[in-house]
C-alpha cells in the first residue's frame, strides 16, 4: 500500500511544481531598465528623455572628434595631420594626402555616428508618436520634435557633404533587420529632406532655452545651419533670408573678443549659435566631455602632454593672414624654437621644436586654461566645439548678398566682422574692404572666411562649392588631391560589405 | 518476481540450519598467473564482504549454502556456492573493458555496448599526470570531433567546440559533473576525475534539453571503491617555459628598418644619438615559472556507507610576468545505505582560488622600440621615444609600477544531496537537489606615477617628469553566483525471459541562476595611500574630503524548467532503441516562446551477436548505429532580451549641467527564440583480433536553424539579437586503437581523426545583408563557411613602374606595394576582388597517443595538430605609430628584385594594411602534447612499506611544435566565432617539464 502512496505522493508533488513553472520562469531583467518600466518623469520633461541620447551623441568620438576634425581640416589646405611622422598611420596620413581609402575607419566611424545620431532622433520620434503620455503637452511635443528634427538635419548635412548621396532614413523601423538595408538617395533628394527638417526645426524650436538648458537647439542655430544649407546649395536668397533671421533675432552680436570666444569664458556667449557642449570635473574627466581638444593638444611631454598634436596649422595657412592680424596669434600657437621663445595667450613658455615636440604650431584655438588643466586634467574634454558662430552667420549674409548683386550690403557686413578682429590692434591693421565690384569682393569675403573661421571645420567644405579646392590644395601641397574624387569621401567599404552592394561607391574610388 | 522472494526464503531459512565456518582462498589471473590484490568478495545476499590482501589471499566467515561473489575493476565477476569447501583458487578472466564500461547518458548510465550514440569516454588516469590545473586541456588530441584550443594564461580555460560551430553565438559545450550542470570545471582538480564522458550526437545530447545543443562533456568524479580503505597521492613540479617566441629585430635591425621607413616617408632622420641601448623587451617580460599539483584522497567503503574525501592545490605560475594562479580544492562525497531499498548521499566540493593577474602587456613589448634602455635609476625609468611614446609605455615600469597591486581570490562550493527509493524492485525514484555558490573578490590598488626621464632629441636636454596629477586610489569588488537546481528522475527497469531489456526514465528539473555583483574605486586627492595591502579598502580614504569615487552594481538572473523521459529497449542484446523526449521552458524568451519541444531516437545492431556472424571469428564485436535528434539551443542568450531593455550611461550636458538619460541597449526582437538544431549519426564500431584492434568510423551531419544571433544591421551601431539562418555541419571521426602484450612488453597506439566541413546555407530569408566581423576580415554569409576569411590574395610586389603600367593595381599603387590577385579580371584592383581567402577554423583534427610498458616502465607519447585551417597575424597589421618590427620586415622591399612578399617600409601606403593573404599564416600544425616516462618500484621493494603502489615520472608538455604559424601558438584563436582565427599576440602557451609521483596507501 505504502508503495502506491508513495507514487501518489510523488505525482502529487509533481503536479505542484509544474503548475508553478511559469511563475518560476518569470524572472525580471536585474538592475536594468526596459522601456515598459522606465520612470520617465511626468510632463513635458518626459520628452526630453527621448532627445537627450541624441544630445548624448553629439560629443561622441565618431560624431564630432576624430573622423570630424580630419574630414573638416586636415583634409583641407589649411590644417595638416600634424603629431610625429608616422602618428595614426595609414588612415590619418591619407586624409591628409589623399586618397581616402575605401577601408579608411575614420569614414566608417563618421558614417555610423552620424548615423548614431540620425537612428536616435527617429526613435525619439517614433516614442513620442506612439508612447501615450497622460499629461500629454502639445506644444512640449512639438518642441522636442523640432530639436530631434534640427539634430536630424544637422547630420544630413554633415552625411551630404562628407559623403554626397545616402541612404535616407526618415523613421524608425518596426523591423529594422529587414527594413533598414535601403539604397542611396540623391544629395538633391537628401538636401530636401534637410531643408525640410531644419524649416519645421526653426519654426518651432525656442529661441532661448533657460540658463540651465544653455546650448540646447533654437531658432537660431536652426535657421543659422539652414542658411549654410542654401549657401552650400548656392540658393543665395533662401541662404541670405535663413541667415537674416538670426541677424534679425537680435540675440547674437559680436560683442565678444575674437580672443574670448574660443575660451572657457567665452563658451556660449553672444557670439555662440550652435555650440557642442562638454563639461569635466576632478572626479569626471572624461565621461561627460568631449575629446576634441585632446585630440589638438600639444603634443610635449610631461606638463606639455596636452594630447595627440593632430590638426596643426599648415604653412599656407600661416602665410594667408593680413600683416598684423590679432586673429593669427589666437589660432596659430607657435612651439618655442633654440632661437626664439614663444608663449601662449595664457603667456606658459612653450616648449622647443623640434627637441620637445614633434611640430612647430598647434591649434590655439583649442588651448584651455591651465588653472583647468591643473586642477582637472591635462585633456580639455570640457572644451565646447563651436559649430556655428555668429561671424559665420555675417560672413555667410555677406557672401550671398555679393553674389545676389548686393555688393555694398555685402561690404559692409565683410567689413563689420573686420571691425571687431582689428580691435585692440594698431592702427591700420585689418582696414575696411573697399571693394566695390562683385568678383573682387568674392575673394575678400572667401579670404576673409578662411581667416575668421580658420581651423573650425568649414574650409574643406567651403573650397568644395567654390570649387577651388583643387587648386587651393595643390597650392598646399597635397597634390594627390582630385576633384574627380576626393571631394567626397568614399563610401566605407565596411558599409558596402554588409548592405551586399545596395550601397554604391562615390566615382573615382 | 515471485521466484526470487522464494528464493530469498530459501536463503534466509537456509542460514540458520547450517553452521559458520571459516573459509579463505587466493586470487589470480587466469592469465599470467600473478595474484590480484584488492578483489572484493562478496558473500551474496548477506551483504559481508572483504577484500583480497596484497598477497591475494582472502579469509571470510561463510555457511556452505552461501555463494561468493568476486568483483574486480578490469575482471569477468565470478560467483560460486560455497558448498563443503574451505579454501579456493580463483582465477579471474580479464574482462574486455571497454564492453563492460559505463558512460553517463543523463540523469542515468548505460553501458558502452547499449549505445546508440556516439560517446567517447576518457579515463581519469590520463588525465591525473597532466600539469594542467584544467582537466579540460588535458583532452586535447584524444577524442575524435573534440576541438580544443588551450589558453597559456594561468588559470585561462581552453575553449572546446565538438563538431564544429553550430551557431552564430556559442558554441560551448555543456559541463556536467555528477548530475550538476556547468559552465566551466575549474573548480574540479584533475586527479578527483573518474571518467569524462563526450557526448557528440543529438541522440545522447537531447536529455540535456536546451543547454547541450553544442555537446556535453560529463564528468564523473571518483567514489570510494567498495570495500577497502585506500589512499591515494599524486603530486608533481615542474617549470613552464615559453619556447616559441615572436621574432622580433634588435636594435640595430630597429634602427635600419626605421631609416628606412622616414626615408621613404620623406621625413627628416631622427636623432638615435642617445638611444644607444638594445633592449629585448620581449625577453624582460617572459619568464620561466613554476607549476605544481599536488592531490591526496583518501576513500573508504563499507558495508553501510563509503566515503571519499580528497585535498587537492595546484600553483600555476604565469610565463608572462608576473602572474600567478593557485587553487585550493577539497572534496567531501558520502553515500549511506539506510536500507536494502533506500540510499541517500551527499557530496560538497569547494574550491579556493587566488590569482595575481599579469601586469605586464605582451603588446607592448612586442611594440616597444629595442633602442631604449630600462632603468635609469632606481626609481627613474626611460620614456620611448617620441614617435612612439604616446602609444607605447615603458614595457618594465608598468610592469614593475603595477605588479602585485591586485589581489584576486574566490570561493565554490557545489554541493548535492540525493535521496533514492526503489518503490519497486524495478522502479527507483531518485531526487537531487544541487547548489552552486561562488563568491569572487578582489582589492587592488592604483600607485603614483612613475619617474620617467625623456632624452633629449635633436639637441634637446633630458628632462625628468612624473606625473603629479596621478593619485593613488583602492578598489573593491565583490561578485556572488548562486545556481540551484533540483532532479526528480522514476527509473524503470524491467527484463522480460531473457531477450527483452527496457528501462525507462521520467523525469523533472529545475535550475536557476542568479548573479549579483558590486565593484568601486575610491581616491584619495590630499594623501598618499602606502603601497601596501593592509591599507587597500575604501575605508583608508576619508570620504569628506575626497571625490566620493567610482561605485558599480549589477545582477542577472534566469531559470529553466524542463520535462523529460527516455526509453531504452535492447532485444537479445542485438538491437538497441533508444528513444528521449524533453519539453524545456527558459526564462530568457517572452512567454509565447518561453517552452519547446525536442526529441531524439536511436537505433543500434550489434551485428556481431548474429548467428550468421559468430563463424567470423578474428572479429570479436560489431555494432551498427544511427541516432537522430532535434535539440533546443539558447546558449549564450543575455536575459530578457526580447524586452526593450534601456542603457542609462548617456547624459545630455548643456552648460556645465548634466542630465542623466536613458537609450535603447539594443533593439529588441519581441519574437526571439530558441535555435533547433537537427542532428544524425551514423557510427559503426568494431572490435577484432582477440579485441586487441579497436575502431569507430561516426559520420554525421548536423544542421542549426534558426541560429541566435547578435547582429549589426546597415547603419545602425546598436546590436540587434534575432534568429536567423541554417548552418550545417558534416563529418567523419574516425578512431583506431591497437593494444597489445607480448611477455613484459606491452604497448597501445591509438589515434584519431575528425573532418568537419562548415557550410552556412542560409542567413535567413530577412537578412539581405552581410554578418562581418574583425572589421570585414571575416564574413558570415550563404553558401561559404561560417566567418571565413574575405579579403585580396597577394601575387607578389610590384617591382617598378613598369610592372605597374603591365599589372592590375589600385588607383595609387606605387613600386614596393603588394601586388593583388585581380580577381574578377577587369584589368584593375578593387574591393571586388577581395575574396575566399580560408576558415579560421581547423577542419582537420587528428591525434595519436602512443604507450609502451616493459617491466616496470612505462612510456607515453602523445601528439595532436590540426590542418586547414588560417591564422591572421593581426598584430602585423597596426601602423598607428612606429612600433617595433617582427624579424620578416628585415626582408621589405627596397628596389626591384628585393623582395616579392615583403612591402616597402611605409607606413603611409594604406593598401598594404588592406586585409590580404599577406597577413594569414596556415594553421597547420603538429605538437608533441606530452612525452611522459614512468617507473613503477616493484612489488618486492613495497612489500615491506605501507605503500602499496608507487610510480615516479618525468613529463613534458608541449615539448615540439611544427607550425608555420609566427605568433607564440599556432593554436588559432576560435572562441569568437564571427571574428575567429586572430593572432594579437595570444598569451604563449608555454612547455612544461615536470616530475612527478604516484603513491597508494
Amino acid at each position: 500500500m505504502s508503495k502506491y502512496l508513495n507514487i501518489a505522493l510523488a505525482l502529487g508533488s509533481s503536479i505542484i511544481l509544474f503548475s508553478s513553472c511559469e511563475k518560476f520562469l518569470d524572472t525580471a531583467p536585474q538592475g536594468k531598465y526596459t522601456e515598459d518600466n522606465y520612470p520617465y518623469p511626468e510632463g513635458g520633461s518626459t520628452y526630453d528623455q527621448y532627445i537627450f541620447p541624441a544630445y548624448n551623441d553629439l560629443r561622441s568620438y565618431s560624431v564630432h572628434v576624430d573622423g570630424f576634425v580630419n574630414a573638416t581640416s586636415i583634409r583641407s589646405d589649411d590644417a595638416d595631420k600634424g603629431s610625429t611622422a608616422s602618428d595614426g598611420g595609414a588612415d590619418v596620413i591619407a586624409m591628409d594626402n589623399f586618397p581616402v581609402l575605401p577601408s579608411s575607419g575614420r569614414a566608417n566611424s563618421l558614417w555610423l555616428g552620424y548615423y548614431g545620431l540620425i537612428n536616435k532622433t527617429n526613435r525619439a520620434i517614433h516614442l513620442m508618436d506612439s508612447v501615450q503620455n497622460p499629461n500629454q503637452d502639445e506644444a512640449m511635443k512639438i518642441q522636442t520634435e523640432a530639436e530631434a528634427k534640427f539634430i536630424r538635419g544637422y547630420s544630413y548635412f554633415m552625411l551630404v557633404r562628407l559623403f554626397g548621396s545616402v541612404p535616407k532614413f526618415d523613421k524608425w523601423f518596426e523591423d529594422p533587420a529587414s527594413q533598414n538595408n535601403i539604397p542611396q538617395s540623391t544629395a538633391g533628394e537628401i538636401y530636401a529632406f534637410i531643408e525640410e527638417d531644419l524649416k519645421f526645426a526653426a519654426q518651432n524650436l525656442p529661441d532661448v532655452w533657460d540658463r540651465q538648458y544653455i546650448g540646447r537647439a533654437t531658432k537660431g542655430a536652426a535657421n543659422g545651419i539652414l542658411a549654410k544649407v542654401y549657401l552650400t546649395q548656392k540658393k543665395w536668397q533662401p541662404a541670405y533670408d535663413a541667415a537674416n533671421m538670426v541677424r534679425g533675432s537680435g540675440l547674437y552680436d559680436l560683442s565678444q573678443s575674437y580672443a574670448e570666444i574660443f575660451s572657457e569664458k567665452g563658451e556660449n556667449g553672444k557670439e555662440s549659435v550652435f555650440e557642442i557642449q562638454g563639461t569635466a570635473s576632478a572626479d569626471q574627466q572624461t565621461a561627460n566631455g568631449i575629446q576634441y581638444a585632446n585630440l589638438q593638444g600639444v603634443r610635449g611631454s610631461g606638463n606639455w602632454n596636452l594630447g595627440w598634436g593632430w590638426n596643426v596649422p599648415s604653412p599656407v595657412l600661416e602665410a594667408a593672414y593680413e600683416a598684423g592680424d590679432p586673429r593669427k596669434a589666437r589660432t596659430i600657437l607657435y612651439s618655442s624654437t633654440t632661437a626664439t621663445k614663444h608663449f601662449s595667450l595664457f603667456n606658459e613658455q612653450m616648449p622647443v621644436y623640434p627637441s620637445e615636440v614633434p611640430n612647430p604650431m598647434y591649434n590655439h584655438k583649442v588651448l584651455s586654461d591651465p588653472a583647468l588643466r591643473n586642477s582637472i586634467s591635462r585633456g580639455s574634454w570640457w572644451m565646447n566645439i563651436r559649430i556655428l558662430r555668429y561671424a559665420d552667420i555675417v560672413l555667410m549674409m555677406s557672401e550671398a548678398a555679393n553674389e545676389l548683386g548686393r555688393t555694398d550690403e555685402a561690404r559692409t557686413l565683410l567689413n563689420e566682422v573686420r571691425e571687431r578682429a582689428r580691435r585692440g590692434a594698431a592702427t591700420g591693421v585689418l582696414p575696411n574692404v573697399t571693394n566695390t565690384d562683385q568678383a573682387g569682393l568674392r575673394d575678400k569675403i572667401r579670404h576673409e572666411r578662411r581667416i575668421e573661421l580658420a581651423m573650425e571645420h568649414d574650409r574643406f567644405f567651403d573650397l568644395v562649392r567654390w570649387g577651388t579646392a583643387q587648386t587651393a590644395l595643390h597650392a598646399a601641397g597635397k597634390t594627390n588631391f582630385q576633384n574627380s574624387r576626393d571631394v567626397l569621401l568614399p563610401i566605407p567599404q565596411a558599409q558596402i560589405d554588409i548592405t551586399k552592394g545596395v550601397l554604391k561607391q562615390n566615382p573615382g574610388y | 518476481m515471485k521466484h526470487l522472494y522464494v528464493f530469498l526464503c530459501f536463503v534466509f531459512s537456509a542460514n540458520l540450519l547450517f553452521a559458520q565456518s571459516t573459509i579463505s582462498g587466493t586470487v589470480k589471473d587466469s592469465q599470467s598467473a600473478n595474484v590480484i590484490p584488492g578483489v572484493t568478495v562478496i558473500l551474496k545476499g548477506k551483504g559481508a564482504s572483504t577484500q583480497t590482501d596484497a598477497a591475494g589471499r582472502f579469509t571470510l566467515t561463510a555457511s556452505p549454502t552461501d555463494s561468493l561473489t568476486f568483483t574486480f575493476i578490469g575482471y569477468v565477476s565470478r560467483t560460486l556456492p560455497v558448498g563443503d569447501q574451505t579454501f579456493f583458487n580463483i582465477s579471474l578472466q580479464s574482462s574486455d573493458q571497454s564492453l563492460e564500461e559505463v558512460v553517463v547518458v543523463g540523469y542515468g548510465t548505460q553501458r558502452k555496448i547499449d549505445l546508440t550514440g556516439a560517446i567517447a569516454q576518457v579515463k581519469g588516469e590520463e588525465i591525473a599526470n597532466m600539469p594542467n590545473a584544467n582537466p579540460i586541456s588535458s583532452l586535447q588530441g584524444k577524442v575524435a570531433g573534440l576541438t580544443i584550443s588551450n589558453s597559456g594564461t594561468p588559470g585561462g580555460a581552453p575553449t572546446v567546440r565538438i563538431r564544429g560551430i553550430n551557431s552564430t553565438n556559442n558554441s560551448n559545450p555543456l559541463y556536467v559533473v555528477d548530475g550538476v550542470l556547468h559552465d566551466n570545471i575549474d573548480f574540479i582538480s584533475p586527479q578527483d576525475i573518474e571518467t569524462i564522458d563526450v557526448l557528440r550526437d543529438p541522440s545522447s545530447i537531447a536529455i540535456y534539453g536546451l543547454r547541450g545543443a553544442s555537446g556535453v562533456i560529463a564528468v564523473t568524479l571518483k567514489k570510494a571503491a567498495r570495500g577497502r580503505t585506500a589512499i591515494n597521492f599524486t603530486g608533481s613540479v615542474g617549470v613552464n617555459k615559453v619556447n616559441d617566441r615572436i621574432e622580433l629585430v634588435d636594435a640595430a635591425g630597429f634602427k635600419e628598418l626605421y631609416d628606412r621607413q622616414l626615408v621613404n616617408l620623406g621625413k627628416a632622420p631622427f636623432d638615435y644619438s642617445k638611444y644607444t641601448a638594445n633592449t629585448d623587451w620581449q625577453d624582460l617580460v617572459l619568464r620561466s615559472a613554476f607549476n605544481s599539483n599536488n592531490n591526496l584522497s583518501i576513500s573508504n567503503s563499507g558495508e553501510k556507507s563509503s566515503t571519499q574525501f580528497s585535498l587537492g592545490h595546484s600553483k600555476q605560475e604565469g610565463v608572462v610576468r608576473n602572474g600567478d594562479y593557485e587553487r585550493f580544492t577539497a572534496r567531501l562525497n558520502q553515500e549511506i545505505k539506510v536500507s536494502e531499498r533506500i540510499r541517500v548521499g551527499g557530496e560538497i566540493a569547494g574550491s579556493y582560488w587566488k590569482m595575481k593577474p599579469t601586469n605586464a602587456s605582451l603588446t607592448n613589448a612586442l611594440w616597444a622600440a629595442p633602442i631604449v634602455d630600462v632603468q635609469y635609476d632606481e626609481r627613474t625609468y626611460y620614456a620611448m621615444p617620441s614617435f612612439q611614446r604616446a602609444q607605447v609605455g615603458n614595457p618594465i615600469a608598468s610592469l614593475n609600477r603595477m605588479d602585485g597591486t591586485s589581489l584576486q581570490r574566490g570561493y565554490r562550493f557545489v554541493g548535492s544531496l540525493f535521496g533514492e527509493i526503489k518503490i519497486l524492485d524495478n522502479l527507483t525514484w531518485k531526487s537531487t537537489v544541487y547548489t552552486d555558490l561562488g563568491f569572487n573578490n578582489s582589492r587592488g590598488y592604483s600607485p603614483l606615477a612613475t619617474r620617467f626621464i625623456y632624452l633629449g632629441e635633436n639637441g634637446g636636454a633630458d628632462s625628468f617628469f612624473q606625473d603629479d596629477r596621478v593619485y593613488t586610489s583602492v578598489n573593491q569588488a565583490a561578485q556572488e553566483y548562486r545556481r540551484f537546481q533540483q532532479d526528480h528522475t522514476l527509473t524503470w527497469e524491467q527484463s522480460f525471459n531473457e531477450d527483452h531489456r527496457l528501462t525507462g526514465v521520467a523525469g523533472f528539473t529545475t535550475v536557476y541562476n542568479d548573479n549579483t555583483g558590486i565593484s568601486g574605486t575610491r581616491r584619495d586627492t590630499t594623501l598618499n595611500v602606502p603601497n601596501d595591502p593592509n591599507f587597500w579598502y575604501w575605508d583608508i580614504i576619508n570620504e569628506n574630503s575626497n571625490p566620493k569615487g567610482d561605485y558599480a552594481g549589477n545582477g542577472s538572473k534566469n531559470s529553466v524548467v524542463g520535462l523529460f523521459a527516455r526509453a531504452n529497449y535492447a532485444f537479445k542484446n542485438k538491437y538497441l532503441v533508444n528513444a528521449t523526449i524533453r519539453r524545456d521552458g527558459s526564462s530568457k524568451f517572452a512567454p509565447k516562446n518561453r517552452w519547446g519541444t525536442f526529441g531524439s531516437v536511436g537505433l543500434g545492431w550489434v551485428v556481431s551477436e548474429e548467428e550468421f556472424f559468430k563463424s567470423i571469428e578474428k572479429i570479436n564485436f560489431m555494432k551498427l548505429r544511427f541516432a537522430w535528434g532535434k535539440i533546443g539551443n539558447s546558449n549564450g542568450v543575455a536575459d530578457n532580451v526580447y524586452l526593450p531593455g534601456l542603457t542609462n550611461g548617456a547624459t545630455a550636458i548643456f552648460g556645465d549641467n548634466i542630465y542623466s538619460s536613458v537609450a535603447p541597449a539594443y533593439i529588441p526582437d519581441p519574437n526571439l527564440h530558441w535555435e533547433v538544431v537537427n542532428g544524425m549519426d551514423l557510427g559503426l564500431e568494431l572490435k577484432a583480433f582477440n579485441s586487441k584492434l579497436s575502431a569507430e568510423v561516426n559520420l554525421y551531419d548536423r544542421t542549426t536553424s534558426d541560429i541566435l544571433t547578435s547582429l549589426t544591421l546597415p547603419s545602425l551601431q546598436t546590436s540587434y539579437f534575432t534568429n536567423l539562418g541554417k548552418i550545417t555541419n558534416r563529418g567523419i571521426e574516425v578512431t583506431l586503437g591497437w593494444n597489445n602484450q607480448v611477455n613484459d612488453f606491452s604497448y597501445g597506439i591509438n589515434a584519431n581523426y575528425s573532418y568537419n566541413k562548415n557550410f552556412v546555407n542560409s542567413i535567413g530569408d530577412k537578412i539581405d545583408f552581410k554578418i562581418t566581423g574583425n572589421e570585414g576580415a571575416n564574413v558570415t554569409e550563404t553558401g561559404k563557411s561560417i566567418g571565413y576569411f574575405y579579403g585580396y590574395k597577394q601575387v607578389g610586389i610590384y617591382q617598378t613602374l613598369a610592372d605597374l603600367d603591365k599589372m592590375p593595381k589600385f588607383a595609387d599603387s606605387a613600386p614596393g606595394d603588394i601586388a593583388f590577385a585581380d580577381i574578377n579580371g577587369d584589368g584593375k584592383i578593387g574591393p571586388e576582388d577581395r575574396t575566399y581567402l580560408g576558415t579560421p577554423f581547423p577542419p582537420h583534427n587528428f591525434g595519436i597517443n602512443l604507450s609502451f610498458g616493459y617491466k616496470n616502465f612505462d612510456l607515453q607519447v602523445e601528439g595532436h595538430g590540426v590542418a586547414g585551417n588560417k591564422i591572421y597575424a593581426q598584430r602585423r597589421t597596426r601602423n598607428f605609430a612606429d612600433l617595433n618590427y617582427e624579424a620578416n620586415r628585415l626582408d621589405a622591399w627596397t628596389a626591384p628584385g628585393t623582395s616579392n612578399v615583403e612591402p616597402i617600409l611605409d607606413n603611409s601606403r594604406g593598401n598594404n594594411y588592406q586585409f590580404s593573404s599577406y597577413f594569414l599564416e596556415p594553421g597547420d600544425f603538429f605538437r608533441i602534447r606530452t612525452l611522459q616516462l614512468g617507473y613503477s618500484f616493484g612489488d618486492a621493494l613495497l612489500e615491506k612499506s605501507i605503500i602499496r603502489k608507487a610510480r615516479v615520472f618525468v613529463s613534458a608538455q608541449n615539448l615540439k611544435t611544427w607550425s608555420k604559424v609566427t605568433g607564440y601558438t599556432p593554436e588559432a584563436a576560435i572562441s569568437s566565432i564571427i571574428a575567429g582565427g586572430t593572432d594579437n599576440a595570444t598569451y604563449p602557451l608555454p612547455a612544461t617539464y615536470t616530475f612527478g609521483v604516484n603513491l597508494s596507501f
